[in-house]
């Protein structure tokens, strides 16, 4: 009867601590993903956290890679006047997808924002890479080190970013938005679709400020 | 110099294909680059930090339109060599491929084609587009000191 007890005991409890053990691990590991999410006809389910207002009437879905300097120019020189007069304004928001193609250290630095996105940082991470770009395609600034060090200088929990990103947790989440691009028809970076109530409009290229408003004050 | 430079170009069918050289080159460059866009609406800009490549491609464009034609006329009412023209064509193309790859859709094009060699390839041609271009001007100039050289000799011309 006691040793039946003792049993019963030993198993109560490693069953406690396998619960005890999944909870922690999902806690720390965790993926925030909304499979459902569809902006138009493409699936943003794997891509960014949306910036600004999700209940904003036009969705800007710009598709890139952290190497793309032509996805530099956009950040640099585009995207601040968007995001002042229509993602602040809640006129619009804005889903960045991966087209991660360029070269070997695209994929990593791609995968690399969605390890600083567990710690709700996607978009101090995914401004921060695009700040540092240097002009060498795998030149070494997209390295896992530099990458390791950019997560540092925001402050993250490295344990957490190492370990996220030395295992390829969201390899399969870049490649998938990648093959999403494609499917598309995006022929390069970076590559927009302005999605409205009424469709879609495809962008292709480092456009200028201009055209986006022509298209987004048609649509808002 | 600048007097074979005008016999040539005082022909109207050499100036004309100067500028249509000119003409092609600096718009199909300019578009590559993304300086100037034709969908959805047809818009030029210079964004900050892209002046440096926007003046090495002009510079390519006007050396081709002047390069060029030349060779041409060299061959044509000369009969001469076909040699010379070589390296212009060759300045133009390097000087038009560089850059002309990074992140656009022919960039993606060689890389969804070839792989990671397209992928090496395209790297190459944009991380040194700078160094590259200059090259291409280098070789652009070297050819048009030589074809005038050439033309004042084979046309017996006294500056």
């Amino acid at each position: 009867m006691n040793k039946k007890g003792l049993l019963i005991g030993i198993v109560s409890i490693a069953i406690i601590a396998g619960i005890a053990a999944s909870i922690s691990v999902s806690d720390s590991e965790s993926v925030n993903l909304d499979m459902e999410r569809t902006h138009g006809t493409i699936s943003t389910a794997m891509g960014s956290p949306i910036l600004g207002d999700p209940s904003a009437p036009v969705t800007i879905v710009e598709f890139g890679d952290y190497q793309c300097h032509q996805c530099y120019n956009w950040f640099h020189n585009t995207k601040p006047a968007i995001e002042s007069q229509y993602i602040q304004t809640g006129k619009a928001n804005l889903v960045f997808v991966d087209m991660a193609f360029l070269g070997n250290d695209s994929p990593r630095a791609a995968q690399a924002s969605y390890c600083a996105e567990d710690q709700e940082m996607y978009w101090e991470y995914h401004g921060l890479l695009y700040a540092s770009q240097e002009s060498k395609i795998d030149g070494g600034w997209a390295d896992s080190e530099r990458l390791k060090a950019f997560a540092f200088s925001l402050g993250l929990d490295m344990e957490l970013f190492e370990s996220c990103l030395d295992s390829g947790k969201y390899s399969k989440r870049v490649q998938y938005n990648t093959q999403e691009a494609r499917e598309h028809g995006v022929r390069g970076t970076p590559g927009f679709f302005i999605v409205g109530p009424d469709g879609q409009q495809q962008l292709a290229g480092a456009q200028p400020f201009s055209v986006f408003k022509q298209i987004l004050d048609t649509m808002a | 110099m600048t007097s074979t430079t005008k016999i040539v170009f005082s022909n109207p069918r050499y100036a004309v294909l100067g500028f249509v050289i000119f003409t092609c080159m600096l718009v199909g460059l300019l578009i590559m680059s993304e300086f100037i866009f034709l969908e959805p609406y047809v818009v030029s800009h210079l964004p900050t930090g892209t002046e440096t490549a926007f003046v090495l491609i002009v510079i390519i464009s006007v050396f081709s339109a002047l390069v060029l034609p030349m060779n041409i006329f060299r061959i044509n009412i000369l009969k001469k060599s076909k040699q010379k023209m070589g390296g212009g064509i060759f300045g133009s193309i390097i000087g038009a491929a560089a850059g002309a790859c990074s992140c656009g859709p022919i960039g993606f094009a060689v890389i969804s084609t070839f792989g990671s060699v397209g992928a090496t390839a395209t790297a190459f041609l944009t991380n040194y587009e700078t160094p590259i271009r200059m090259v291409a001007i280098g070789i652009l100039i070297v050819t048009y000191f030589t074809t005038v050289k050439s033309l004042k000799m084979e046309c017996r011309i006294n500056p």
